[in-house]
């Protein structure tokens, strides 16, 4: 396609409106580390603050949150970023999903 | 205590001789446990390699309590996009805790036995956690801990009872992560 040529339809055409549909891009996706009785709370905390590069209070906010009610999101972003940090979750021994954002 | 001492950028662990020991093991357990059919049963004839192949992408079983729970699903209600998401990152995961676990029983063989100490340097801290994680992971599985409860019953356990001495070890696991996390901040 030339990107020189004015996109002006020819007279008589009609441009069709498109489909309502979000375009993949804009959904937002998120990371949720799950509680487990494993993983001691020190090492959650350690995780958050090394590959998110979180603070400390903002890991053990996180942490605690995981521990106390279940579950916390950890990040969000593109689907493909979410699956990064999953993939990472998981190398911590983490255990972690991703799902769209509510 | 004074087991775990920072010296520069690195950590010194003093372990006893039983305890390299039990931890070169339980290591050396782990890489097997993650190389799995690749190594073992690899048959010489392609045609065949490649039929177990087919039959187990990856090699992995899947239905191994302890694999599920170090490969657990990154999409809990899609198994298409699971499936997917497994294709693409399994076999690195997988390579990547194996390589993690063999640095970690490279530091171990170093230490001649537990005579000298273990050096953890700074730029092999994650490999040390990680892996000290998994093993913790695949004890849990094998404890049948899923509870804080389930941990509870493990420790009014009587001494002499088989899974107390697996319990102990995870215990001793779990101390020498926290140590190691204590000392590396």
């Amino acid at each position: 396609m030339s990107s020189s040529e004015p996109a002006t339809p020819e007279g008589g055409t009609v441009l069709a409106e498109r489909p309502l549909e979000t375009p993949v891009e804009l959904v937002t996706w998120v990371t949720i580390v799950w509680d487990d009785p494993v993983n001691l709370m020190s090492y959650v905390t350690h995780v958050f603050m090394t590959y998110f590069g979180y603070s400390k209070s903002k890991a053990t906010k996180l942490m605690l949150q995981v521990h106390n009610e279940g579950k916390a999101v950890v990040s969000s972003g593109t689907r493909e970023a979410m699956e990064t940090d999953v993939n990472a979750m998981h190398a911590y021994g983490l255990w972690a999903s991703l799902e769209k954002a509510e | 205590m004074s087991r775990f001492k920072r010296g520069g950028s690195q950590v010194l662990i003093t372990l006893a001789d039983y305890e390299e020991a039990v931890l070169e093991s339980l290591v050396e357990q782990l890489i097997d446990l993650l190389e799995g059919d690749e190594v073992r049963s690899a048959p010489d004839d392609p045609f065949a390699r490649w039929e177990a192949e087919m039959a187990a992408p990856g090699g992995l079983d899947a239905s191994d309590p302890v694999i599920a729970r170090l490969f657990p699903p990154a999409y809990r209600d899609d198994p298409k996009a699971e499936q997917e998401f497994r294709r693409f990152t399994e076999t690195a995961q997988r390579r990547t805790k194996i390589e993690q676990a063999k640095l970690v029983l490279d530091a171990l063989l170093e230490t001649n036995g537990g005579r000298e100490p273990v050096v953890v340097r700074a730029t092999d801290l994650e490999a040390w956690l990680k892996t000290i994680t998994a093993i913790r992971l695949a004890q849990a599985v094998r404890l049948g801990i899923e509870t804080a409860d389930d941990v509870q019953a493990l420790e009014e356990l009587d001494e002499d009872e088989p899974r107390a001495v697996l319990y102990g070890m995870y215990e001793w696991l779990g101390y020498f992560l926290e140590s190691l996390i204590d000392k590396a901040h």
